[in-house]
């Protein structure tokens, strides 16, 4: 049986996938994950989880945010200047999503 | 972990489903993260018909977007206030629908026509994201990861909020008129988003020394005049007499808190404002006008809580 | 918004204008009141999961209806005219996206969208090879976003077919939605309705449409252990209709308080134009 495991580097950080292991359960997995995938790389914490129990919808079968045209939801469609700091900081985190949403 | 511990290690996002935390921390955080939510609901319902009522296409689809990501927020802090193990998402808007569950005072009044749009979408909107962006460095690591969702999403809510009341400034005289008649209404309000100064204020303390709050309301509320005061002035809004607000020489400001209404304020923290109670038994009638739907598909699902960490945290 | 330069306006003689916009009025006021329709489940779905996914489909039909009514902009209207100033006795859209919801009828919303997914689908598809370019250039666009409302749909009609409750409300969403379905083949006028055909604009008639999606919908909710209220032979007649049918202008009383709410800011501002924030589609 196939565990995927994800990783969190430091307390506040998020869990990101980083591998699997082969285990027959829940707690086998654990035990092998905290040294394959634990031993090396920072750890503060694994989460393990069957792969079978993992659902996936990719790009190809859908299109993620539609076809027809929604830059309404961006912030980068509405001409406002200078916005107040935190406006700014989500501006620019959503300016630099909607450059890479156009370079997948 | 004990309490004394909690205020030693506390934080920014230093306590996760995995940490054995006392009672007293974990219902603090459900409270506020309850509240939170439970706002982002309300804000939403109060906005829902001005996505019909909105006077062009783009317009239309910006709101029905921006009411959509207020939902999903709730969705991100429901969450996060359900891994505290204290309460199930259920259980939080059953208490929403029954009156028992809180949210910000300007979700309670109702909302006529369009020129109020701004109030909430630009005024109240930005106080929020000022509220937080420092919500952020919070102790409860769910709640800093639904916040970092969260911001990324508002900028455009505030933006959004802006365009219209750019619009609306830079109009029709009739336009400008009911601008400033919102604004002279809602000022006061907006003002009291941030709550009673920090001596009055019951629950500060507590949430500070746990980490879950980082900044006080004072700071807060100066922060937003600082940023939205020379907004109101730039569309030319006249800046009501009451409440009398002072700015010092350092850039703070004092507000003349017996110019406000208080009164109006607590019964409306207690959910008794009679247009905000309308409000809740309106959002309380759709959601059990939906019940069948969740009978129907939820027979085994159980929502999971407590130490368990999941993938939603 | 005005539409792409190569816009082929021009070469059509009169009859050849009236059939295009018939044809594109058909298309945006569907999808515009669908939309307007759909989005009344806005903070009112079952989960805020359900929530936030209706609310999209509405976002993506009310994105369609923009693109269709941009192409209306090459024949010289504007958004005023074509929503906001426009006489509400000349929009052509089916009867049943005007219908209202009852509070809580998530099964009318399910089987609704259902119906009126599986309609697009077939008219979309009649559409890609569509003699008039500008309307040919559009429909993937569209088609790619219409394959999760389809899912979307089958997947509730099946969750809530296996409940007995959600069974019986999905057997009278039918009961009530299905003739009013039927009014999504109808023809705007019959002459008009010759030309669309004629020159291609879209190259399957109307009844032929219909029959496929019949062939569609109707085993598929007999799938579900749902009635459907055709007869045994499954021919449509004039009677099957309901007395409004839409496309023709008529309405129902319905449509007048939606029209006035979805106009009154514009009129109670005294607008005049209406504010685009988005760049032209293409």
């Amino acid at each position: 049986m196939i565990w995927e495991v994800f990783r969190q580097k430091k307390t506040g950080e998020y869990h990101t996938h980083c591998g699997n292991v082969h285990a027959p359960d829940r707690e086998m997995a654990k035990l092998f994950a905290q040294i394959q995938h634990g031993r090396r790389k920072p750890t503060n914490s694994l989460w393990v989880v069957p792969q079978e129990e993992v659902g996936e919808v990719d790009a190809e079968e859908t299109s993620f945010g539609g076809t027809t045209d929604k830059s309404y939801r961006w912030s980068t469609a509405y001409n406002i200047e200078p916005p107040a700091k935190e406006v700014e900081e989500s501006a620019n985190e959503q300016a630099e999503a909607e450059r890479q949403r156009g370079d997948s | 972990m004990n309490i004394d511990e909690v205020k030693e290690r506390a934080g920014p996002r230093e306590f996760n489903p995995g940490d054995d935390l006392p009672e007293e921390y974990r219902k603090a955080a459900t409270r506020m993260i309850q509240f939170h939510a439970n706002s982002e609901i309300m804000g939403a319902y109060l906005e829902r018909p001005f996505i019909r009522q909105s006077p062009s296409i783009d317009r239309k689809l910006a709101f029905s977007a921006k009411v959509q990501d207020e939902i999903g927020h709730g969705q991100f802090l429901y969450r996060a206030a359900e891994s505290l193990g204290i309460k199930t998402r259920e259980e939080m808007l059953d208490e929403l629908a029954n009156g028992k569950g809180k949210f910000l005072n300007c979700f309670h009044y109702p909302m006529e026509n369009w020129a109020e749009i701004p109030m909430i979408a630009f005024f109240v909107d930005g106080a929020a994201m000022r509220r937080q962006a420092t919500l952020k460095r919070t102790s409860w690591e769910p709640y800093a990861h639904a916040m970092d969702k969260i911001c990324f999403e508002e900028g455009f809510h505030v933006k959004h909020g802006e365009s219209i009341m750019r619009e609306l400034a830079t109009g029709s005289k009739k336009e400008q008129e009911m601008l400033q008649d919102a604004f002279d209404e809602w000022w006061p309000r907006i003002i009291q988003f941030f709550g009673p100064s920090d001596d009055k204020s019951t629950h500060h303390d507590f949430a500070a020394e746990v980490g879950l709050k980082t900044m006080t309301n004072d700071e807060l509320r100066n922060a937003f005049l600082n940023q939205y005061l020379p907004k109101a002035r730039k569309y030319n809004l006249e800046i009501p007499d009451e409440p009398r607000i002072r700015e010092n020489d350092d850039g703070t400001f004092e507000i003349e808190e017996d110019d406000l209404d208080w009164d109006e304020f607590f019964t409306i923290a207690k959910n008794d404002y009679e247009p905000g109670v309308g409000q809740i038994e309106g959002r309380a009638n759709a959601q059990e006008a939906v019940e069948w739907v969740r009978d129907a598909i939820e027979g085994d699902d159980q929502p999971t809580a407590g130490h368990t960490p999941t993938a939603a945290d | 918004m005005s539409s792409t330069a190569a816009a082929p306006v021009e070469d059509l003689d009169d009859d050849q204008r009236e059939a295009v916009q018939h044809l594109l009025y058909r298309l945006g006021d569907d999808e515009f009141v669908a939309a307007e329709r759909y989005t009344e489940w806005q903070v009112r779905a079952p989960t805020l999961e359900s929530d936030l996914a209706l609310s999209n489909i509405a976002q993506d039909e009310l994105g369609h209806a923009r693109l269709w009514y941009d192409l209306l902009q090459d024949f010289g209207y504007d958004e005023p005219d074509l929503l906001f100033e426009r006489d509400p006795e000349t929009f052509r859209h089916s009867t049943m996206t005007e219908l209202p919801f009852e509070e809580g009828d998530w099964s009318d919303a399910i089987v609704r969208t259902y119906l009126y997914d599986v309609a697009e689908d077939l008219r979309l598809e009649a559409l890609e090879d569509s003699s008039y370019g500008p309307i040919r250039d559009r429909v993937g666009k569209i088609q790619s976003e219409e394959d999760y409302h389809l899912e979307h749909a089958e997947s509730w009609l099946d969750r809530l077919a296996s409940d007995d409750d959600g069974q019986r409300r999905l057997q009278e969403a039918v009961d009530r939605l299905f003739p009013y379905a039927l009014t999504l083949f109808e023809p705007t006028d019959p002459d008009v309705e010759a030309r669309i055909v004629d020159n291609e604009y879209r190259t399957e008639p109307l009844d032929e449409l219909g029959e496929e999606w019949l062939s569609n919908v109707v085993p598929k909710l007999e799938s579900y252990g749902l009635d459907v209220p055709i007869s045994e032979d499954g021919t449509i007649t004039s009677a099957d209709l309901p007395p409004e049918i839409g496309r023709d202008g008529n309405h129902m009383d319905d449509w007048e308080s939606l029209y006035d709410d979805f106009t009154q800011t514009y009129r109670d501002l005294g607008r005049t134009e209406a504010t685009t924030l988005m760049e032209d589609p293409s």
